[in-house]
């Protein structure tokens, strides 16, 4: 949690997970289709191909004088440590996992690369929900075989989304905002 | 805690140094823009993004300086055909200096590095954790209004 010259608290959220995951189609569903939200500027490090390169960014607020700062990472595995410097004072993490089985790998690889960064933070000072996207693939991992594969017990707030469709994506999104709001009046 | 209007002082003093120098951003190393002054201009722009971006990137350089064991990061400079960016440590946070391209490369160092000491120890009071007397209960009705506006979205 950080104060700006105005006073205004800001919460940093952080879009985290796998290459081609939904991270960043997640952001710009909240971005382009949900109206309570006040947003500022889409800003996009991106190549030409449109995958993310550093991270996107938004600013969110539901009103008041809390703002979110909602950022993505690029999830491709060339890019740790630009994913690092992002992570940098998040308040929380939305995991978005791939349901695709060919996935399976690269789910594991990246909560696993989370948890290094962020250490016994993560779910402790950090809270995390995770998404489970891609819910409309017909092959789609089963949801106990997506938490066995993550080692996610009850205790982590888990959401079947379809980003594309924005399908479970706002649910998520405040179940995070809530979390790390209780995180910081709670603590 | 340090005030506020102090940082724009600083920023003030550094943007009046030369005159190529349009804007002069204060941000933390997690992507928050603290403070900022610019010169008038007709061309508006979004302060946060920019903030986010100049961190970012000042960390990222930081990072790949670790990563090759070459010392300390000190300034980053990005030329442009059109303009210049600069930015440079000042403890916790990173100062950005946004210029036209023709312009006292040398003096506008000299002046972040001189005055980024100065930011460094505002920082550093601004970011302290010691609260101010019934603050915390003015943060904990912020965030219970946050999460009420949360739950109607």
């Amino acid at each position: 949690m950080r104060k700006d010259d105005q006073g205004r608290i800001h919460l940093k959220l952080v879009f985290y997970g796998p290459s081609l995951g939904g991270k960043t189609t997640a952001l710009r569903w909240l971005y382009g289709k949900v109206e309570g939200l006040q947003k500022g500027e889409f800003t996009a490090i991106e190549d030409e191909t449109n995958r993310t390169l550093f991270f996107d960014y938004v600013p969110m607020s539901a009103g008041g004088r809390v703002l979110f700062d909602v950022f993505t990472v690029a999830g491709q595995k060339r890019h740790k440590h630009q994913r690092k410097v992002v992570l940098q004072g998040t308040d929380g993490i939305l995991f978005v996992a791939d349901s695709s089985p060919d996935q399976r790998e690269e789910n594991t690889e990246s909560f696993e690369e989370l948890k290094m960064f962020l250490g016994d933070d993560l779910g402790r000072n950090i809270p995390i929900v995770v998404m489970l996207n891609k819910r409309d693939l017909p092959n789609r991992m089963s949801r106990d075989e997506m938490l066995d594969l993550l080692g996610l017990g009850s205790n982590v707030p888990i959401y079947e989304t379809i980003a594309l469709q924005g399908v479970g994506v706002k649910r998520a999104f405040q179940a995070i905002a809530r979390e790390v709001i209780l995180k910081r009046m709670y603590k | 805690m340090s005030e506020p209007k102090v940082f724009d002082k600083i920023l003030t003093e550094i943007i009046r140094q030369d005159k190529g120098v349009k804007k002069c951003i204060l941000v933390d190393k997690t992507g928050l823009t603290i403070a900022n002054v610019s010169k008038l201009s007709a061309f508006v722009v979004d302060t946060d993004s920019i903030g986010a971006i100049a961190s970012a990137v000042f960390c990222a350089s930081e990072e790949q300086g670790k990563n090759l064991q070459i010392g300390e990061l000190e300034i980053v400079t990005s030329e442009f055909s059109g303009g210049k960016i600069f930015a440079s440590a000042c403890g916790k946070g990173v100062l950005c200096v946004v210029s036209e391209a023709e312009v006292n490369i040398g003096m506008i160092r000299l002046v972040m590095k001189k005055q980024g000491v100065q930011l460094a120890e505002e920082l550093d009071k601004f970011l302290a954790v010691e609260p101010m007397p019934g603050k915390d209960e003015l943060d904990e009705e912020d965030l219970k209004s946050a999460l009420e506006e949360l739950e109607r979205v």
